[in-house]
């Protein structure tokens, strides 16, 4: 013990080390929050339709026959540019159910973005004002949510969804709650 | 006529402290207080009141509608909890799992004082040790002395 005396700075100084690089090793990025929704039934919102598109409500989550996504997206997000791509593909490639949720738009812009690129949701509700997705503890866009069949959030996704978010994340979850339900 | 222009100059400096005063007068006191105590979660370390992010914007909306749907305090912030995770408040909860972030410091301050005092005192007496001298230091220390006597 006494032999330990003179090391105890030495000591506490590695405590810290493998204190930090837990951080350092780990890449969680402390600014994103878990969902406190997870493993709760999604929350009540009330959207409004969005003109030519099917209205999504939430009783398209609940009983349905597979996991889908709901995603929150705007035309002036730069990243939900980046992310339309990769939504299209889980969509066509997939066949996942994709909601849209339309945060804070304006409807002309909404609808051009969606006629431009092709339109990944199999349903879209609007948000206007912001303050439904509130709800959800949306804080920024894009946003994703994981929904199983009973209507559950399994997984919330802040930032856009990329190859290897896709790859890695987002369908390997989806593969686990499909599984579970075999 | 240079009184009244000197009047005019100062009466564009007293309208934009006018307009500040209306502003937080208007708003309701509850609602100027829960912006204090409310995280913008866009801007992490700022508060609804500090952050011009649109989010933050919507959420002060939020807090003056629940507080006139007659809300209290508590429950709003309950309400956001429930929404957005302990995170958006500013102080942290007097709660079980954070009692490492309330008493983590001064639990290490103890720690240290304990440390401190144990490593003074075994100094202190490191030092009694030292003066005290074996009894042949001691017959050759008398023997010095008493050669060294006039």
């Amino acid at each position: 013990m006494k032999k330990l005396y003179p090391y105890s700075p030495l000591i506490v100084f590695f405590i810290l080390i493998l204190f930090f690089a837990r951080q350092l090793i780990l890449k969680e990025d402390p600014s994103e929050l878990p969902s406190v929704l997870l493993e709760e039934r999604f929350p009540e919102i009330i959207l409004k339709k969005l003109d030519g598109y099917k209205l999504f409500s939430v009783t398209n989550l609940m009983n349905a026959n597979s996991p889908s996504l709901v995603n929150i997206w705007s035309s002036w997000c730069v990243p939900c540019k980046i992310e339309h791509e990769f939504l299209m593909r889980m969509s066509s490639d997939h066949n996942i159910l994709i909601y849209g949720i339309n945060y804070k738009d304006k409807k002309e812009d909404a609808l051009k973005v969606l006629d431009l690129n092709d339109n990944p949701f199999y349903a879209i509700g609007v948000d206007l004002d912001g303050l439904q997705s509130i709800n959800l503890g949306v804080y920024g866009v894009p946003e994703t949510f994981i929904i199983d069949s009973d209507g559950n959030i399994r997984y919330r996704h802040v930032g856009p969804i990329l190859e290897y978010d896709m790859q890695n994340i987002i369908l390997p979850i989806l593969g686990k709650i499909m599984r579970e339900k075999i | 006529m240079k009184t009244i222009i000197k009047f005019i100059f100062c009466i564009f400096f007293i309208v934009p402290v006018v307009f500040a005063e209306n502003n937080i007068n208007d708003k309701n006191q509850d609602a100027y207080d829960l912006y204090k105590e409310l995280r913008c979660l866009v801007c992490q370390n700022q508060s609804l009141l500090e952050s011009n992010a649109p989010l933050a914007l919507d959420l002060r909306k939020v807090v003056l509608d629940k507080l006139e749907e007659g809300y209290t305090k508590e429950d709003v912030k309950t309400f956001l909890v429930e929404r957005y995770g302990e995170f958006i408040l500013l102080k942290p909860k007097y709660s079980v799992q954070n009692i490492l972030l309330w008493f983590g410091p001064i639990f290490f301050l103890l720690i240290g004082v304990f440390v401190t005092f144990i490593f003074l005192r075994k100094q202190s007496m490191n030092k009694e040790e030292g003066i005290s001298l074996s009894k042949e230091e001691a017959d050759n220390l008398k023997k010095i002395l008493d050669n060294n006597v006039p």
